[in-house]
């Protein structure tokens, strides 16, 4: 995999305080980590320096933190970003992407059924994968396979 | 007014699969739809924590199980970057041409089935006749047919058998020929014609922020394919074309898919060739025991071995027959991987389809999702 040159795009001066690191990764554009507060701001400016295709949002589950990636494809460039923020674990919640890229609506409700991430605005947080009624977050360290869990599967009627 | 709200699935010819898309209907006009997913949900990414590098490969077979080799392709490139391995050229190579042959196998999967939603008949039956011989090949040399578990994490479980470059070049030839034939029998049939033309149009604006990928997004003109914009593997080394269509609906799409496939064999031949005249190790050397699986077997005193690895994220994205497919591997210096968060294209494709059934008739619905090339193996994962 050839890697790509270094992304002209001035992060610092367009993310401002938002920004608190940026990290090279191999063969992409990097990764930029930012503040959840500004998470809104962060997305409109992304999106509007060229990375109008968002590739998928994975949470990841770091025991004393959780983590939300987004992971971003632009056209013009012809490269892949990465988004993250650090969420808290007793209140992960972060502003939604389905204002700026309309195709997070799945990826969010994903990201919450399986890492237990609550996506402020999001317009139909309801269960995708899991069925209707499913209270446990399968993708959370603490979720172990291999146990008996008691599970009440409700039926929906339509 | 009548609005009612019906169920075409989860078990409807429409599906190929197991999903539910909830139609709210006025008469026949489709006034707003709602997929409901997860029928075949089994957790690949909660698995894939428990299990050894090597052994989530067995997991990204059943992942789409019409498109296997694209899907352990992508999982071992992703695994690789984060446990900073580089596979021989030789293997990718190797990589390379699986990845084409199960593409052409996918389409023309899709191409029977999607002719059959239609009432054509005899289509379906010369796709499964032409996809049979790729089966074939592919049994040649992994020894399976569908769930190849052929790829490792440094390069490939063995090199291809005598004799086999030659029996996939007659193949190709064969297969060639027969594309003409397919064309024929559909873009000649007024029939096919009136049930596609104009059918689940979604615009290039549309797709881009709906996050549409594949033969569905190239059919509405947008050149974007993986293998040219962002080459992975022996991309980079061979020639060959982005199919593109502008009409953006359900002939588009098949006229992409079929372009793709001859793309394919263009690719396939130049490889082929590569093949022949560069022999070479499939492995990486020097790797670890307990990843150089074909010389120390996974279960073996290797797999007990308790040891650091250097910490790694891998990222890897490919072009998979359905659309752009990812994979975001976290390693953290154990012998699983500590997460891996895989993108499916068709489940994002689904994710839209508000936007190319709404307005459209009840009897447009199997023609259109038809054309999205639903595999819900991968996309509920």
């Amino acid at each position: 995999m050839t890697a790509l040159p270094a992304p002209p795009v001035p992060w610092p001066e367009l993310l401002g305080e938002a920004l608190v690191a940026l990290e090279p990764m191999e063969g992409t554009s990097g990764r930029i980590r930012f503040r959840s507060a500004d998470a809104e701001r962060v997305f409109r400016a992304v999106h509007d320096a060229g990375f109008h295709h968002l590739t998928m949002i994975g949470g990841i589950d770091w025991v004393d933190h959780r983590e939300v990636i987004y992971t971003l494809w632009s056209d013009a460039g012809k490269t892949y970003l990465f988004l993250s923020t650090d969420l808290p674990a007793d209140h992960p919640t972060v502003a939604t992407a389905t204002r700026v890229w309309p195709s997070a609506n799945w990826h969010e409700r994903e990201a919450w059924e399986m890492v237990d991430i609550q996506f402020e605005g999001h317009p139909d947080l309801r269960h995708l994968l899991m069925p209707d009624g499913y209270e446990f977050h399968p993708l959370l360290r603490s979720f172990k396979l291999h146990e008996p869990e008691d599970l009440e599967v409700k039926v929906r009627h339509v | 007014m009548s609005e009612m709200w019906i169920n075409m699935g989860p078990q409807h010819p429409m599906t190929h699969g197991l999903w539910n898309l909830r139609v709210q209907i006025d008469g026949e006009l489709i006034l707003d739809v709602d997929p409901e997913m997860g029928y075949l949900h089994r957790g690949i990414e909660k698995i894939s924590e428990d299990r050894h590098y090597n052994e989530v490969v067995t997991l990204m077979d059943r992942t789409c199980y019409v498109a296997g080799m694209a899907w352990e392709h992508l999982y071992i490139l992703g695994a690789e970057q984060a446990l900073h391995l580089q596979p021989p050229e030789r293997a990718e190579y190797i990589r390379t041409m699986s990845e084409e042959f199960q593409r052409i196998a996918s389409h023309i999967m899709w191409y029977a089935a999607f002719v059959q939603d239609l009432g054509l008949m005899s289509p379906f039956l010369y796709g499964m006749r032409d996809r049979d011989l790729l089966l074939d090949l592919f049994q040649s040399y992994t020894g399976a047919r569908m769930t190849y578990e052929y790829m490792r994490v440094g390069g490939v479980r063995n090199d291809l058998p005598h004799g086999f470059t030659d029996r996939a070049r007659k193949v190709l030839d064969w297969l060639i020929e027969r594309f003409q034939e397919y064309d024929q029998l559909c873009m000649g049939s007024d029939i096919f014609r009136r049930r596609c033309d104009g059918l689940g149009v979604l615009s290039a604006r549309d797709c881009i922020d709906y996050g549409v990928t594949g033969p569905m997004l190239r059919s509405a003109g947008v050149a974007r394919d993986l293998r040219k914009d962002r080459p992975y593997s022996a991309y980079d080394r061979v020639d060959f074309d982005v199919a593109r269509a502008t009409t953006a609906d359900v002939t588009g799409r098949y006229l992409v898919r079929m372009e793709e496939m001859r793309q394919s064999v263009r690719i396939l031949r130049q490889v082929l060739d590569w093949l022949d005249h560069h022999p070479g190790p499939v492995m990486a050397e020097n790797l670890p025991r307990w990843l150089g699986a074909p010389y120390a077997p996974i279960g073996r005193e290797g797999y007990l071995l308790k040891r650091e690895y250097p910490k790694g994220v891998g990222f890897a994205a490919i072009e998979e027959p359905h659309g752009e497919a990812a994979v975001y591997v976290v390693n953290q210096g154990g012998e699983h991987p500590y997460r891996v968060k895989f993108r499916s294209p068709v489940y994002v494709n689904l994710s839209a389809a508000r936007k190319y059934l709404v307005g459209y008739h009840v009897a447009d619905i199997p023609p259109i999702m038809g054309s999205v090339d639903v595999c819900v193996g991968e996309s509920d994962r």
